[in-house]
């Protein structure tokens, strides 16, 4: 206002004389220096821990000052050079601090420079705000970071000083030390403040190469003197200990990368040397039933590259040793019901290893099956073991049982089940069993083995257990059947016999070519009678009788008057009731009079002469066998504490050589039309395939009953060729048509 | 004691103020009244001396009263600038650029300022920046002004002609140019919108070469890519897409046949359907082609263009022919406009559709202007304005009823406008004039 009215003074009185206005004021051309000095000042009194008698408004409107008037580029020199100077001496009396103190000084210092620092960004804020990015400058604040770096942390005294002391504390912590973390904690914190770059270069990757070290050292010791599951504890322990460092006093990510280090150099390179360690390693362990130290073993390999299927593979060819042996044993043979047993034990074993130490890992599991299919079928006789298995528990093993251990008991069995190749095997011998089990009436529980049905038919479908099924219905039918004979001629039939007849279906049951014998007279005008009643009920049937799976109770009076009721087959009943007209038959006429095939006849014989107790014939000479000479007699003298006695069969419970073999042939003979069944529904939809295709098919569409064999196949084909369902292409002769 | 403890006296120029450290401390820890109280400065407010701040006290007032209320009232003795460069001081010009106008609401729009540029010929585009700047592309150049509307050095790109511009953060734009042939140069390119100086330029690779090609139109997406339309010398037809963090070409959506993709005015990305939409308009292509791409599975989702569409009246061709349109996700739909202003609509949920035009019959029809300017479209919070010939119109509701009208007297045909950080920019295509218009700060009660 006073510069303005003198002007317009002087205009009046010097008239018209204009005088440039001085719109530029001159500045003191020692004015940025004087500026700069007092800032300068400023960033002393900061550092010297004197800023009380600092006034901020006059700072910050000198630093305001020297950026307008375009003195930017000398403030910003000039703090990059006063700040430098500032750090120079700390770092020398850093350098001079002694032993333990090193550290701590550092620290002291290291704070002191931050709160300097937001000082003298506090007073530079408007040059920070407008003139920095403007001239691609570093801002204050990362500015007193770099320079902190170059002139600290990277001066030759301190840079190999600082990362000495830092891991020399951490291998005192290592071997059980207690070190100042908290120091460490925010020693660390300023490497990881001066950015990624130096915490990494500076600390980390030395502190990682430097682990690696003592780890390798470490571990080697370990494996020499340790047991496996002593070295597995101690590699967790370190593992820990390293995650926890991580957590107290390094950055987050670094974990990853130490626990890598210790994964590599305690587990990854042992790994083979460690689950093969003498009475220690895995197998060990597995014999043993080590669940924790199974447990530890798992959760440390799989940090590893290759860690569980190293595992994986030794369990797996140790569980097909094992498992060989034991199908493959002479002795475990003879004893199916013993021989499953052991399998269901052995899988059980295994289950609880994957469950208790393998995290119920899936690629064990199937590591557990692929295994068990592989020395299940390595026996033939396994689906006729299980089979048998089957039939012993039903038969006899699970009276008094709960119906949920039932249940668990099939299973299981259907576990075993499902590793056989060979399914339509199994269904042989179990519609036998079952068969024998129904006619003799020896079932324990008909809700088990409808329970079994229905885990069958969920397994494989209708068609495998449809038959098995029609078993069930006979059986009911026939009781109805018999109800409906004596309801209709019970009158008449006075105190003849009592008859019960199983009217089965053909087809649906084991039926063998039918050899009738030739029954007693009371027994045949008996079976007349109903044969006249069930033809005379149902049209156009006929009815066989299959005199070898019948039985009979015959009530017998021997030497002393003592009575019996005895119970036994339909053949021994033929056998038996000659002797109520004879005192001495010779094989032949026995032979004659009943017509029993002489295998049967000589088994049948067998179980009434030669089985100590149960002998209510005498033969003469006496010996094991029966021979064509023989010849026997009632025996009068038998006795016995029970009035019912039960004369068994001497059945192998197993098959004999020749039965085993046509029970063979007859699975082969079934599977022909299945598998040209399989062969014309592929090509049906495929119209053309070649022969490598056709067979992978095939035995795929089949292998959940059995595993079709090539050459089987190829003959097939060549049988469907005949009668011209298929031909081979005539340009490419690999290739196969569908003949509509 | 508390109360007493928390009085602060400053004597600002020579004048007194009194306040407390409570509300200074409103302006932050990053101001020169946040580093003042702080402990480190040993300035305890309550204590006898006045502080002396050495500043202009009428500005101080203003500011002061920022602080108590978070309104801005600038006295009419005060010029604008003067009080930007004392808040430039106090580190509080954040304040005063949140405090000068209220959250954008296109129905109370009021002109705020006009602004006279110096380029020569017509306005290509103007695009709004996030905190209240704008570009403004001319020919070769690109004018920038901060949201004080002070300009900055201009964006200059050598005589190639710029096709598009577009903001990334307050500080860099995005510029889209033509290829010159035989140069090798065109493309497109990252700038500082405070010094114009070339940070970045992004590349195509076709083959593993890097190829000198057009870029037009370009949109932005929130998970930071770079969407361009692209015209190569050979194979490069189609959608380019990059990586803002990196620079790195990340993607290319070729051209599929018929369908330009290359030559699209406009580009959108769609955040809910992840899509970008692609829009080819007369008169750049004989017809119109919108569609609809879906990169992660390289498809074209949904597509619409007017080829053979029944021409029953060749009168009716201009009328039914598009000249922008804009995808509104919330409403499942794009809106198109053809040159009387009429909107159209159509279903995004099922391709193949029509466009259902809603004729609000116009008495400009048949009557245009000496030099008209086509209708552009915006889509501001379920707001949706077009411009059209010297104004922008504003409808809202389900039925996009046209509820307000924004115009101003001189300048002629609005050819570009663009709305950000809270303000609609209008570029006129005569006067090279552009037009800013803010929402009022809210009423007091």
């Amino acid at each position: 206002m006073n510069s303005n009215s003198n002007n317009s003074n002087n205009q009046k009185k010097r008239n018209f004389q204009i005088e440039a206005f001085k719109h530029k004021v001159v500045v003191d051309p020692k004015y940025p220096e004087k500026t700069w000095k007092i800032l300068e000042h400023a960033i002393q009194e900061i550092y010297n821990h004197n800023a009380s008698g600092l006034s901020f408004e006059e700072l910050y409107r000198n630093a305001y000052n020297m950026v307008l008037h375009k003195f930017g580029e000398k403030l910003y020199t000039g703090l990059v050079s006063s700040m430098t100077y500032h750090l120079k001496e700390m770092s020398k009396s850093i350098e001079t601090a002694q032993g333990g103190l090193f550290l701590e000084e550092l620290n002291r210092k290291w704070i002191d420079h931050n709160k300097a620092l937001q000082m003298i960004r506090d007073i530079l804020m408007y040059m920070d705000r407008t003139f920095i990015p403007g001239n691609h400058k570093t801002p204050v604040h990362e500015l007193g970071l770099n320079l902190w770096r170059d002139n600290i942390v990277h001066s030759s005294k301190v840079q190999t000083r600082l990362l000495n002391t830092l891991l020399e504390l951490i291998l005192r912590e290592r071997t059980g030390e207690v070190i100042n973390r908290g120091l460490m904690r925010n020693i660390i914190k300023m490497l990881m403040d001066l950015g990624p770059l130096v915490y990494q270069e500076d600390f980390e990757k030395p502190f990682l190469e430097v682990s690696a070290d003592f780890y390798r050292v470490e571990s080697q010791k370990f494996i020499e003197c340790c047991d496996c599951g002593d070295y597995l504890k101690k590699a967790e322990r370190r593992l820990n200990e390293e995650i926890e460092r991580v957590s107290h006093y390094l950055d987050g990510k670094s974990e990853a990368k130490i626990t890598s280090v210790v994964e590599k150099e305690m587990i990854a390179n042992h790994m083979l040397r460690l689950v093969h360690m003498e009475n220690s390693g895995l197998v060990n362990m597995l014999l043993d039933d080590k669940y924790e130290d199974l447990g530890r073993m798992y959760n440390l390999f799989r940090r590893v590259p290759n860690g569980l299927s190293t595992i994986r593979d030794v369990m797996t060819s140790h569980l097909r040793d094992t498992g060989k042996q034991l199908v493959t044993d002479l002795e475990r043979v003879k004893d199916p019901v013993e021989f499953v047993q052991c399998l269901l034990n052995e899988r059980d074993k295994y289950d609880k290893v994957i469950s208790l130490a393998f995290n119920i890992d899936k690629t064990f599991q199937n590591a557990l099956n692929s295994s068990f299919e592989f020395f299940i079928n390595l026996n033939p006789r396994s689906p006729e073991f299980i089979s048998l298995f089957v039939d012993d528990k039903l038969r006899k093993g699970l009276k008094g049982v709960s119906e949920e251990d039932v249940e668990i008991v099939l299973d299981k069995v259907m576990m075993l089940f499902r590793y056989l190749h060979e399914k339509d095997v199994f269904e042989k011998y179990y519609k036998q069993h079952l068969a024998k089990r129904l006619l003799s009436g020896k079932t324990v529980s008909d809700d088990a083995e409808r329970s079994l049905i229905v885990k069958l038919k969920t397994e494989c479908g209708y068609q495998f257990t449809s038959k098995l099924e029609g078993m069930f219905t006979d059986m009911k039918t026939s009781q109805d059947t018999m109800q409906g004979f004596y309801t209709n001629h019970g009158a008449e039939l006075g105190d003849s016999p009592t008859l019960v007849v199983q009217v089965l279906t053909t087809g649906s049951w084991p039926t063998q070519p039918t050899v009738t014998c030739n029954l007693p007279a009371e027994m045949s005008a008996l079976c007349e009678k109903f044969r006249s009643y069930y033809l005379g009920t149902h049209t156009g049937r006929r009815l066989s009788w299959q005199t070898n799976m019948g039985t009979a109770d015959l009530k017998a009076t021997f030497g002393k008057g003592q009575k019996h009721e005895l119970n036994v087959s339909t053949y021994q009943m033929c056998v038996l009731m000659l002797f109520n007209n004879a005192d001495r038959l010779s094989y032949k006429e026995i032979e004659q009079a009943t017509e029993i095939p002489s295998s049967d006849l000589k088994r049948c014989l067998q179980s009434l002469a030669c089985v100590k107790g149960k002998n209510v014939l005498r033969k003469e000479p006496m010996s094991k066998d029966i021979g064509e000479e023989d010849a026997f007699f009632v025996n009068e003298k038998f006795t016995s504490k029970f009035y019912k006695v039960k004369i068994g069969t001497v059945v192998a419970q197993k098959e004999s050589e020749p039965e085993k073999q046509e029970t063979r042939q007859r699975v082969e003979e079934d599977r022909k039309p299945q598998i040209e069944a399989a062969i014309v529904r592929i090509m049906k939809s495929r119209r053309v395939l070649d022969h490598n295709n056709i067979i992978t098919e095939v035995t795929k569409q089949l292998q959940s009953r059995f595993l079709a064999n090539p050459g089987e196949i190829k003959k097939r084909i060549e049988s469907l060729i005949e009668r011209d369902f298929l031909e081979r292409d005539n340009a490419d002769r690999r290739l196969y048509r569908y003949l509509a | 004691m508390g109360i007493q403890k928390d009085r602060v006296r400053l004597n600002v120029g020579g004048k007194i103020f009194e306040t407390t450290a409570t509300t200074l401390a409103i302006a932050g820890r990053n101001s020169f009244f946040g580093a003042m109280f702080d402990d480190d400065w040993n300035l305890q407010a309550g204590t006898a001396t006045d502080h002396l701040i050495d500043r202009n006290p009428d500005c101080f007032a203003v500011l002061l009263d920022l602080l108590r209320t978070g309104e801005l009232y600038i006295p009419s003795n005060i010029p604008e600038k003067l009080l930007y460069r004392e808040a430039l001081f106090y580190g509080l010009l954040d304040h005063v650029r949140s405090a000068k106008w209220g959250p954008f609401d296109g129905n109370r729009l009021r002109l705020s300022r006009s602004i006279t540029g110096r380029a020569p010929g017509d306005g290509t585009a103007i695009r709004a920046g996030p905190d209240g700047g704008c570009c403004v592309a001319h020919g070769s150049m690109v004018h920038v002004y901060d949201w004080m509307l002070d300009e900055h050095p201009a964006i200059n790109l050598d005589y190639q002609r710029v096709n598009d511009a577009g903001w990334i953060d307050s500080d860099s734009i995005v510029i889209s140019a033509c290829e010159r042939l035989g140069r090798g140069d065109g493309g497109m390119g990252l700038f500082s919108a405070s010094t114009g100086e070339l940070r970045y330029k992004f590349n195509v690779t076709h083959d593993d070469q890097v190829k000198s090609y057009t870029a037009g139109a370009l949109s932005f997406s929130s998970d930071d890519k770079i969407f361009s339309s692209c015209k190569g010398r050979s194979n490069e037809y189609g959608i380019g897409v990059w990586d803002q963090t990196t620079g790195k070409q990340i993607d290319f959506f070729y051209e599929s046949p018929g369908w330009s993709l290359g030559d699209a005015d406009k580009l959108q990305w769609l955040h809910g359907t992840n899509c970008l939409l692609v829009a080819t308009l007369f008169p750049r292509k004989d017809n119109c082609y919108i569609s609809l791409l879906d990169f992660r599975e390289k498809k074209m989702v949904w597509s619409w263009s007017d080829i053979g569409a029944p021409v029953f009246d060749e009168r009716l061709l201009d009328e039914r022919r598009v000249r922008d349109a804009i995808a509104m996700e919330d409403t499942g739909s794009i809106c198109v406009v053809n040159e009387y202003e009429d909107l159209g609509f159509m279903d995004l949920r099922s391709t193949g559709g029509s466009v259902r035009w809603s004729s609000r019959s116009r008495l400009m029809k048949g009557k245009m202007p000496d030099e008209p300017c086509y209708p552009k479209l915006a889509l501001h919070e379920g707001q949706l304005f077009s411009s059209m010939n010297d104004s922008i119109s504003v409808f809202c509701g389900p039925d996009w009823v046209l509820t307000s009208r924004l115009r101003r007297s001189y300048g002629g045909s609005i050819c570009d406008f663009s709305i950000g950080g809270d303000r609609l920019f209008a570029l006129h295509s005569e006067e090279n004039v552009f037009d800013i218009w803010e929402t009022p700060p809210p009423p007091i009660m």
